[in-house]
């Protein structure tokens, strides 16, 4: 009764606080939406293009890019404005249609199509090989048409309509794409992305800087008073731990429903995300105890905490894949308890796993809980024996 | 102007005694920004090795070794020959290559024969760029071999005689493709990643100061300390100058220090030096602004904790301090210029890629500057009303 007491006089204090309901619900709803709506494609080149007059021709080939899966294509009015953007890192590569390339399409001759970018950059020069092969996919068919109105006569246009039909039916040395293996180590794009991710971030972000509460808590000396009471220490720990335990339930359930209701992210397998969940509650509920128990100040606590939590963050996964890291950052990145969180969401989000994929990850998890919540149990103990 | 100068002292005494000050203003960006910029070295320069099965030995997959070789692949692929498919498929599960090509048996005979194989790119789910690239360069191969026997094909559909066919297609061995493409530099440096969250990182923690400034002014009149201070005879603005020269103080010594860090230890590119520093003065009175306007729209220390908790992280995700803004839809890009931390981006982002001055800065200067007098004029408007009623 009495750690339900404890539990119940901290969490009325935290509705109170509306400061601190703004970082547990609206700043990670606002960081997912706008992180989903950023993280598209880890394999899709932006490609601009700049039409200085290439008519029909020029037409058909964007038509072509714009196929292109691999491709995303904007346009833009001036080489300059699409350097600028290139520049500053908004497109991977830019293409050129330069002025009467129709005409020159029809009269037979060759035409070059303009591909801005820095050679040095090898992203920039991966895009533009792929743009490349979509212009040459094209000049296919241009040189068929080119060559039929040569040698057999009739119109550019209708020998290239011609060839189109043709190329379907003739055939031809094609590149043919087998995967290696079905399952992803990385999450999908998107919502499906940013919502796991993003759980695991602030959960346990909110509960280092909410650890802030229990250092208030000291400060002011209210644990010397409930003990003056006939409490037991261990009720108190309880009853503080049963706190956190819920604030990151109730967050982590929060974003499940807003990632699931609103972005449609499908969470996996029921039973094994719940364990999971439940886990890295546990994770964040030591991990903010600990730091009510570390931090001097709250202001050290609501200061220092989210910085740990993103560093944390940072090198466990959440704000990239640790695939796309070296080795070395990716072990390192696995001495932080969200690297086994956000692989452990991957194997349930990506690759369809079940509990007994992600037993191993769940194990880890337990044990980092485990050692946060006796620590912050030793000291608060320290604290409460005065 | 001297009660000025001491209030300034004295409160950047007391924020440096706490510690958590320099985490904040030094440490936290300095730490961030480093592991932001190790973490995209990778994605930044994209790299990867490619298996090559050569079954064939026939001289179309001799020249196909020759386009991987060139000079402007060369930084992308690294080639490795594998002996069978079945290593290729599990070199890839392996990750021992990003992808790989295998030329099959025959490859060469067929194509001559005019039953063309095909070839085929072994891709891993993890690596899909270097799955996207190898078969990107594969069909640019492949596509000459398939022009000139569509444009036979094409040529005797629009006409020729059959009788013709031969003379055709030994023509058409003779062309070459008749669209392609030649490159043209940007003009401009690549952006760097760390180029980006270097200012990026020190932009938001300088945020912070908003919060800490608004906060240490309620604890101050908690405390009766301003009333103390007006006891003596010092003018009210003095009082706020005070306040604000603190905050510009730390604000600018934190920033250039980031910068000169980031740049020595990690390469980052803040541009011209004068620029930079304009930039970042804008950005301060900025900051200072929108610590009064908390300051006058809050009445209780509480509110300004959570309107100054609001406004920072508010800022920080619309400005495009944690994400990388450039990859994000236009849309966003644009709110961002909603934003003084965001013109503050563009700008160091503009200086790092075109160059140039104080000229490639003017407008996000100016941007800057019209939002610090609104902010500005809003709490004065405020304060004024505030000491009226």
């Amino acid at each position: 009764m009495t750690v339900l007491a404890i539990a119940r006089a901290s969490l009325t204090r935290l509705v109170r606080d509306r400061t601190a309901l703004f970082f547990l619900v609206v700043l990670p709803v606002l960081v997912i939406v706008l992180v989903g709506a950023t993280v598209r494609g880890f394999s899709t080149w932006k490609v601009g293009v700049v039409d200085e007059g290439a008519g029909a021709a020029g037409q058909r080939l964007v038509a072509a890019l714009d196929r292109s899966p691999d491709l995303a294509v904007d346009h833009y009015p001036t080489v300059r404005a699409m350097s600028t953007a290139i520049a500053r890192g908004e497109l991977n590569t830019g293409v050129v249609l330069p002025a009467r390339m129709d005409e020159a399409e029809r009269g037979g001759s060759r035409t070059s199509v303009g591909l801005v970018f820095e050679q040095a950059n090898s992203s920039m020069q991966a895009a533009a090989t792929a743009v490349a092969a979509v212009v040459r996919a094209e000049g296919v068919r241009v040189q068929a048409a080119q060559f039929a109105t040569a040698q057999a006569g009739g119109t550019f246009a209708t020998n290239l309509s011609q060839a189109a039909r043709l190329e379907g039916r003739l055939p031809r040395a094609q590149v043919r794409t087998v995967a290696a293996q079905a399952s992803s180590s990385i999450l999908p794009e998107g919502f499906s992305y940013a919502a796991p991710t993003e759980l695991v971030l602030f959960v346990f972000l909110s509960a280092v800087a909410g650890g802030a509460a229990t250092v208030e808590t000291r400060r002011l000396g209210i644990y010397e008073r409930i003990v003056a009471a006939p409490v037991r220490p261990r009720d108190v720990i309880a009853g503080e731990t049963l706190n956190y335990l819920v604030i990151a339930l109730g967050q982590s359930l929060l974003i499940v429903a807003v990632g699931a209701l609103a972005f449609g992210v499908s969470w996996g397998d029921p039973i094994a995300a719940a364990l999971l969940l439940v886990c890295w509650s546990l994770v964040g509920a030591g991990a903010g105890m600990l730091a009510g128990t570390l931090f001097k100040t709250p202001e050290q606590a609501s200061g220092i905490g989210p910085v740990v939590g993103i560093t944390l963050g940072m090198l466990g996964g959440c704000m990239w894949p640790l695939a796309m890291v070296s080795p070395v950052m990716r072990q390192v990145g696995h001495a932080t308890p969200q690297a086994w969180a956000v692989d452990a969401w991957t194997a349930l989000l990506a690759r369809g796993g079940t509990l007994a994929t992600v037993l191993p990850d769940l194990a880890v998890l337990a044990g980092f809980a485990a050692v946060f919540l006796l620590l912050a149990t030793h000291r608060l103990r320290h604290v409460l024996a005065g | 102007m001297r009660a000025a100068l001491v209030i300034a002292g004295k409160d950047l005494r007391q924020r440096l005694r706490d510690r958590s000050a320099i985490v904040i203003g030094l440490v936290a960006p300095i730490a961030i920004a480093a592991l932001m910029s190790l973490a995209f070295r990778g994605a930044e320069t994209f790299h990867y090795t490619l298996g090559v099965v050569d079954d064939d030995h026939g001289p179309l997959a001799t020249a196909l070794g020759g386009v991987l070789h060139e000079p402007g692949l060369r930084q992308v692929v690294t080639t490795q020959s594998l002996p069978s498919a079945a290593a290729a498929r599990t070199a890839v599960r392996d990750k021992t290559v990003g992808a790989a090509l295998v030329v099959p048996t025959g490859f060469s005979a067929a194509a001559a024969a005019g039953h063309p194989a095909a070839l085929t790119v072994v891709t891993g789910a993890d690596n899909a760029t270097a799955g996207s690239v190898t078969a990107s360069i594969a069909s640019s191969f492949v596509a000459q071999l398939n022009a000139d026997r569509l444009s036979v094909a094409t040529a005797l559909a629009a006409g020729a005689p059959g009788s013709e066919a031969a003379r055709l297609q030994s023509l058409a061995t003779t062309l070459r493709l008749p669209l392609t493409t030649v490159d043209r530099s940007v003009g401009a440096t690549p952006l760097k990643a760390v180029s980006y969250y270097s200012p990026g990182m020190a932009i938001f923690f300088l945020l912070f100061m908003i919060s800490f400034t608004s906060r240490s002014y309620f604890v101050d009149r908690s405390q009766g300390m301003i009333e103390r201070i007006r006891a003596a005879p010092v003018r009210p603005h003095e009082i706020v100058l005070g306040k604000a020269l603190s905050v510009f103080a730390y604000g600018i010594v934190s920033l250039g220090i980031i910068a000169l860090v980031t740049t020595a230890a990690f390469g980052a590119d803040w541009g011209d030096p004068l620029a930079a520093g304009a930039l970042c003065v804008a950005l301060v009175v900025a900051v200072v602004t929108l610590a009064t306007l908390v300051m006058a729209v809050a009445r209780t220390q509480r509110q300004a904790e959570g309107i100054s908790a609001v406004l920072v992280f508010g800022l920080a995700l619309l400005g495009g301090n944690f994400v990388f803004l450039s990859a994000a839809p236009p849309i966003m890009r644009n709110l961002a210029l909603g934003t003084p931390n965001g013109w503050a981006l563009r700008g160091f982002t503009d200086l790092a890629t075109l160059g140039g001055g104080l000229r490639t800065v003017a407008v996000p200067i100016a941007a800057i500057l019209s939002f610090s007098a609104v902010a500005g004029g809003l709490s004065a408007l405020l304060a004024t009303k505030a000491v009226r009623s």
